[in-house]
Order: structure tokens, then sequence, then C-alpha cells
């Protein structure tokens, strides 16, 4: 395992989870594509770690540190979603535009 | 004891007067009104004090410090004497005739007390100009006369005639005041000071080196100042408001209109007189000025048939003379004038109004007549009114109109000269016409038939004034060691000798104008349309008072509302619209242009983050790596 086998995983995982956010129209489904578009760049921090500067660990210390961020983050946006289908029965991203003009 | 040093006590007794019958008065039985002539008559009996005081020790003056900021100092102060003192005795003297004449002739009027709270304070505020030692301070005082002279010709402002009137006035004695004060800033800004005396004193080093003053800055400002008397004095070409001030009560005529507030342009030029005297040219402007308006306005007065009317033409008429012989260096002259004019313009418009009250009033001269068995007393003031104005001997406005026509041809000449006596004998013409067509004749009205006389109390005034303008005679004689009162007044100047011939002459003149008018509306042996019938040009441009307030019209009408209208639209669409407006307009617009993309799609938003981050990523690419 190279080097290049980590940043293909990392750029494949980021693409799809981008194309979720940019395609799904369901609030949790895009929840879960930034999740992977964040595991991305945890899998790309810890491969460079670990192949370029072995003897430390900062990448992984920083890809700890991310998916802390990271789990408060999802804990807040899955109440949001969670009052916002209960007041309007949908979590159709199509179907809300709370911040239109 | 009082003395000099408490001459501000009769403007500040009057000031106060001002202020009780304005404020608590409405409490006070009958609103009040009673504090004026008390507050006047004290003030009268303090110039007694003052005038014997200023004859014991001569004149002085009293100052204080007002304001002080940095180098600019301004002093409060009083100027006490000959001049100022004599017209001190002269404002508080028929101030108190005419209030006491008010009493009765405005009994029964609404705002009786607002009518002599009024006139107390123009009481208060002539006697602070005739006291000021400094130009700011007179300036103050001359505006409040101003204001006093306003509120009162639009005492009737339920008419619109006198609101109109007042205004006229109003406006029209501002466009004089405005070249005042540009002057009297001019003076401080050159000479550093507002003191009169202290102008004077630069004024008579003209050009000396190491004096601020030039001699073209001087006659500009004296130039000037001279328009603040034209105006207020109602001399041509701003001598219109004056005879449309009739529209108020008359004895605000006989007091404002004629004996005080209209001489307070003489006065000043006569206070500033060492000062005009250094600029020749400004001297014959007011030369020129008084001669055009003894001249023309004498004219008008023949053919106006408004009794009050006639009197406010020879008043102006007569204000010109003032002008005529201060510009003719008899400041001593002019100042005699005044007195004579006063005593004598004063109880005239009293008689006037004495008249209109007995034929319940009417105010046009044919609809009266034949008042003299009526109204005796009214008409014997009034002949000795108008005789003394028509110069004829012994009464005071024949010494007086002698010392005008004598400084006259001394000063300016033969041409200036004839002009004068044309002026003195259509004053004698027409006052001869007033109390002829007033007094003599059939009555032509139903009020005229059924006139009475007047009220003790109007006439005491009346007889008061007519025995000073009788009494006046001895001013032209030797007084408290000077030659005359006009040397008096002015001691610098030369004394007026009598002349013989000159005094012949102008009793001849008078003569002449009496007897034509004692021909034409005495006798009617000459028809009074004879003149009218051979000239219809001339009488046509008289009755249209030279078609001057017509042109005044028309400019009004056409310039100043024509600019007014278009610097109206200019601030609409330039100002408003475009300036103010506009922006506000625009932001507005963008803003609801812009705010389309807002869609509250969150894809969308997504779409434009990744696209803005490939962009930005290429220009790193192009940019940072390849480079």
């Amino acid at each position: 395992m190279t080097l290049l086998h980590t940043e293909l995983l990392s750029a494949v995982l980021f693409v799809i989870g981008l194309y979720g956010v940019l395609a799904r129209r369901n609030a949790v489904l895009v929840l879960m594509s930034v999740e992977l578009m964040l595991n991305a760049v945890n899998i790309n921090l810890i491969g460079y770690a670990a192949f370029t500067d072995p003897g430390r660990v900062l990448g992984q210390v920083l890809a700890i540190f991310v998916i802390t961020v990271a789990a408060a983050e999802v804990g807040l946006a899955l109440a949001i979603i969670l009052r916002l289908y209960r007041n309007r029965g949908t979590v159709n991203l199509n179907e809300i535009n709370l911040m239109k003009w | 004891m009082l003395g000099m040093e408490q001459a501000w006590l009769q403007p500040a007794i009057c000031a106060v007067a001002f202020v009780v019958i304005a404020l608590p008065g409405r409490v006070l039985p009958r609103s009040g009104a009673w504090l004026g002539p008390l507050a006047i008559l004290s003030a009268f009996v303090i110039f007694w004090f003052v005038l014997s005081d200023l004859l014991k020790n001569g004149p002085a003056t009293f100052s204080f410090t007002w304001l002080e900021a940095g180098d600019v100092r301004i002093m409060w102060g009083m100027i006490l004497d000959n001049l100022s003192v004599s017209m001190l005795g002269l404002v508080s003297f028929v101030a108190l005739g005419v209030q006491v004449y008010s009493w009765a002739y405005m009994s029964g009027e609404p705002r009786f007390g607002w009518y002599f709270a009024v006139h107390s304070l123009f009481a208060a505020s002539m006697m602070v100009l005739v006291l000021a030692d400094n130009l700011l301070f007179m300036y103050i005082a001359w505006e409040l006369v101003g204001l006093c002279s306003y509120l009162l010709i639009g005492f009737y402002y339920e008419r619109r005639s006198a609101a109109e009137a007042a205004k006229k006035a109003f406006v029209t004695t501002r466009i004089g005041d405005v070249g005042m004060l540009i002057g009297i800033l001019l003076l401080y800004k050159t000479v550093g000071t507002f003191d009169i005396s202290g102008i004077i004193h630069a004024a008579q080093h003209v050009g000396e080196p190491g004096n601020p003053l030039s001699s073209v800055m001087l006659t500009v400002s004296m130039l000037l100042i001279f328009a603040g008397a034209v105006g207020k004095s109602a001399q041509f070409p701003l001598h219109v408001w004056l005879p449309d001030a009739m529209e108020g009560p008359t004895p605000v005529s006989a007091l404002i209109h004629a004996a005080t507030m209209v001489v307070a342009g003489v006065y000043l030029v006569a206070r500033m007189f060492p000062a005009f005297e250094m600029a020749p040219t400004a001297m014959t402007v007011v030369a020129v000025i008084g001669l055009i308006t003894a001249l023309l306005m004498s004219f008008l007065a023949v053919v106006m048939t408004d009794i009050k009317r006639v009197l406010a033409y020879s008043t102006v008429s007569h204000l010109g003379f003032m002008m005529l012989a201060l510009g003719s260096f008899g400041v001593g002259a002019a100042i005699f004038h005044l007195f004579t004019h006063a005593f004598a313009k004063a109880m005239l418009f009293l008689s006037a109004g004495s008249v209109s009250h007995g034929v319940h009033g009417k105010l046009d001269m044919r609809e009266m007549g034949g008042l003299r068995s009526k109204m005796p007393v009214t008409f014997a003031c009034m002949a000795i009114g108008a005789l003394s104005l028509a110069g004829l001997f012994p009464l005071s406005g024949f010494f007086s109109k002698d010392a005008v026509l004598g400084t006259v041809l001394a000063g300016r000449g033969p041409v200036f000269f004839i002009l004068t006596l044309v002026a003195a004998f259509f004053s004698a013409f027409y006052m001869a016409r007033l109390v002829l067509v007033v007094f003599t004749g059939q009555p032509r009205s139903h009020e005229a038939e059924h006139a009475h006389e007047s009220p003790v109390l109007m006439l005491i005034p009346l007889v008061a004034l007519a025995l000073l303008t009788i009494g006046a005679t001895v001013l032209a004689f030797p007084i408290a060691g000077h030659a005359n009162f006009g040397q008096f007044i002015y001691p610098a100047g030369e004394a007026e000798h009598f002349q013989l011939w000159l005094a012949g002459l102008s009793t001849v003149t008078a003569g002449a104008g009496l007897l034509m008018g004692w021909l034409i509306y005495g006798t009617h042996a000459i028809s009074p349309s004879f003149f009218r019938d051979r000239f219809p040009a001339v009488q046509r441009v008289l009755e249209h008072k030279y078609y001057i307030d017509d042109f005044y019209q028309w400019v009004i009408d056409h310039i100043v509302l024509g600019v007014g209208g278009f610097v109206a639209l200019f601030d609409r669409i330039v100002i408003n619209d475009v300036g103010i407006n506009g922006p506000g307009r625009s932001v507005v617009q963008t803003g609801n242009k812009l705010r389309l993309h807002v869609t509250g799609q969150l894809p969308n938003y997504a779409m434009v983050m990744v696209l803005g981050a490939i962009v930005i990523g290429v220009i790193w690419w192009l940019f940072a790596v390849r480079a």
C-alpha cells in the first residue's frame, strides 16, 4: 500500500460525497454524504502522516480532532432535521425554502 | 439724583410696560393698557432731568462691555449730546400725546391692551435707537422699531389690505436695512469698531497713512448706511410703503409714520454726519435723493383724495426736505425741520383722526366738507398745522423751511434751490386743498352732515401740539448759549443767518401756493378740473403714482416670482428628485434585482460553493503550481 492508494481512496470517497451532497434531495442522505467527504479528508491526513512523517502522529491527532468536531456537528444537524420534519412533515430539500427572499 | 447717567431708565420703563401689558396684562383692569401712558409719562419726566443735567454738564457717553471674545470687544452704551437728548424729548413727548389721544380714539377696539403694549415697545426701541452710541446697538433698535411699525400697520389684520400693507412696509424697509447691515459690517471690518465716535474719528482722518479706512471704502459704506435711511425714512425709490402704511390706526400714523420712526433715517445721517461729510459722493447722493423725494412726492399729495394719504405723501416730501438739507451740509436745519415737521405733522394726523372719528370712519375727502362749524377745535388745529407746513410767518414751519432753503442755496446752488422752492409751493398748495376741501363748502355725505367734535381727551394732545407748533418758533432764536436750535444740535456747523430776501421769497412762494389753493378749492374761481382737463396725461401719471408701484408689482410678478419659480423647480427636480431620492431609489432597485438570486434552495448554494472552489483551484493551479 502506498501513498497513491490512500490518495485515490480519499479522492473517490470525496467525489462520492460531493455527488451525494449535490444530487440527493433527502436531507439525511445529504448529511451522510457530508460525512463521507469529511472522512475522505481524514484518510488523506492519515495517509500523508503515515507515509511522509512516520515518526510523529500529527495527522492522526488532527483526524481525531476532525472526527470529534464532525460528531458534534452531526448531532446539531440531525436535531435541525428532526425539528424540520416535525414542523413541515418533510425532509425534501426542494420543498424547504425558508431562506428564500 | 436723576441725571444723564439714568437716561437708560426711559426706554427701560417703557420696555417693562410692554412686557407687563403683553404678558399678565389680561388680568388687570382695562387689559393693563393704562401702564403705557403711565410709563411714557414717567419717561417724559425723566427727560427733563436729563435735559437739565445736559445743559449743566455738557455731552457725555456711558458704556459698558457687552461682549468680549478674544480681540472682539462690543460695547453697549448711550450717547447723550444735544442731538440725542432733543430727540429723546421729541419721542417721549409725541408718544405721550399720541397715547393719551389713543386712549379715547381706540376705546372699544379689540386688542386694546395689545395696542398699548406695542406702543410702549415702540417708544422703548425708538429711545434706544436715539441713545445708542454704536451702530450694532442702533441696528437692533432700528429693527425693533420696524417690527413695531409692522405690528401696528397690521393692527387690523383681519382686513386684507392692512395685512398686505404691513407686509409691504416690512419688506420694503428690509431692502434698505440689508444695505445698512452690510455697511455696518464693512465699517467694522475696516475700522474694527461699531462705535460711532470711533468710526467718525477714522473717517475724519480718511486717506492718511496708517488709517485702514480708504476714501472709496468710506464712500461705499456711507452709501450702504444711507440705504438703510432711505428705506426707513421712505425716500425715493423705497417710499412706496409709507402711503400704504396708512392702513394702521390714525394715531399710529401720527406717531410712527410722521413724527418719530420715519425720521430715524434722518437722525442716522445726522448722527453719522461727520463721517458723511468726508464722503462728498455720498453727500451728493443724499442731496439728490432728498430733492427727488421732496419734489415728486409733493406732486402726488396734490392728487390724492384720501385724507391720510395726502398727509402721508406730504410726510415723504418733507422727509425729502430733511435729507436734502443734510445733503447740503446743514445738520442743524435738517433737525430743526424734523422737529417743526414732527409737531405739525403729528398734529395733522391726529386732526385727521379726529375728523374721521367725527364722520364715522370715513377717510375720503370727497365725502367730507363743511366741517368747520361742527368741529371748531379740530379745524383750528389743522389750520395751524397746515399753515406751519406751508411755511407761513410766524409759525415754526416758516423758520425751519427758511433754514432748509438757506442751507440748500449755500450748499448746493441755485438749481437745487429753485426745485426746493417748487416743492415748497406745492406743499402750501396741497395743505390749502386739504383744509379747504375738508372744512369748507357744503357737507357731501350723510356722515359729514351729522359730524360731531371729538372727546376732550383727544383734543388735549391736539391743542398741546398746536401750541408747540406755534411755540417751536423760539427754536429759531438764540437758545442755551447757541445762535439757534440748529447750532445747538450741531455746534460744529455754521449758524444760519436770517436773510430777509430769502424769507420774503419763501413767504411769497407759500402765499402763492395757498392762494392757488384758495382760488381752486375755496372760491372755486378756478375749476378743480381746470388742470385735469388740460393735462390728462399728467393727471394719469400722478394718479398712478408715477407707475412706481405698478413697476414694482411687475418686477415681483415677473422677475422675482419667475426666478423663485425656477429655483423652486430646480430644488424639486435636481436637489430633491435627483440628488436625494435618486440614490435611495437606485439602491432599492438594485436590491430588488439582486435578491432574486436568493432562492432558498440548499443544493443551489452547495453547487455555487463547489463551482467557486473549482474556480479557485484552477486559478491556483494556473498561477501558483504551473508557474
